[in-house]
């Protein structure tokens, strides 16, 4: 077993108990901690794999930004109440969890039946690499990005403000 | 090197413990993180395959940057949506709010 196999295996187990933490645990604040140290395990993942740049921008969109915005949609709402009473709904969980557990179990069985020659030596993208393909071929679907992200920041401004009349 | 089927089996753990979550949860909050779970697990993917899969090229980690750009707008818009619900309706149940129910 290389190094390199011990640590997937640790970040893995990090990523997955995060994961499942998420649903498990009862406070809001506590789940959305657990969702923190899910990306984070990630982001380590995307550094074995070479993807330097991606890691560092996970880290910074998903654990600095997106988990504070979480933060902050939790303390503006009712999150002392993590409890909504009896769920009405008990059928329709098995029923979830039975079909979500098929998907899975469907999805592995295609993953481990797959035949696919892989490179040996792994691919390492440059942070050159990635500017050079964004500005180039992907240049409209750059501006896209920037007409969206500005579209969603007046949009969330305009839906949560207060109605002032 | 890890093999690249570890990295898809990792990413479909986690796909659908975010499916589970978002079908079964009912805090609106927690249905939001789900969905970024499972945006995240296909970023994993990309990812992977961009570095050790069988045409391995940076097109993979482009189009991680801009998944990670929609997944941010739609963070920001969701909650958004949350906050304006609550202060509306005064609850965050996800049973409660199916006025668009039939």
């Amino acid at each position: 077993m290389t190094g390199q196999m011990i640590f997937f295996i640790i970040f893995a187990l990090i990523a997955i108990t995060g994961a499942v933490l998420i649903i498990a645990l009862k406070r809001i604040s506590h789940r959305v901690v657990s969702m923190a140290f899910s990306f984070m395990a990630v982001a380590a993942l995307y550094f074995l794999l070479g993807a330097e740049f991606i890691g560092i921008i996970q880290i910074m969109v998903y654990v600095g930004a997106i988990t504070i915005l979480f933060v902050f949609g939790m303390m503006m709402t009712d999150h002392r109440n993590f409890s909504f009473g009896p769920d009405p709904r008990k059928w329709q969980q098995a029923l979830s969890f039975v079909g979500v557990a098929t998907l899975l179990g469907l999805m592995l069985y295609g993953i481990s039946t797959l035949d696919m020659h892989e490179s040996t030596q792994p691919f390492v993208g440059s942070v050159e690499a990635i500017g050079l393909e964004l500005y180039g071929h992907y240049f409209i679907a750059f501006l896209g990005s920037a007409f969206l992200l500005t579209s969603a920041l007046i949009g969330a401004i305009v839906i949560a403000r207060k109605e002032a009349d | 090197m890890v093999p690249v089927t570890f990295f898809l089996a990792l990413a479909a753990i986690l796909f659908c413990i975010g499916l589970y979550g978002v079908l079964t949860r009912r805090h609106l909050v927690i249905v939001l993180v789900c969905i970024e779970l499972m945006l995240n697990s296909v970023n994993i993917n990309l990812v992977a395959f961009s570095a050790i899969g069988p045409f391995a090229n940076i097109t993979g980690q482009v189009f991680t940057l801009f998944v990670i750009t929609v997944a941010a707008a739609e963070a920001a818009v969701g909650l958004a949506i949350l906050i304006a619900l609550y202060r509306n309706r005064n609850s965050i149940d996800v049973i409660k709010h199916d006025l668009l129910r039939w």
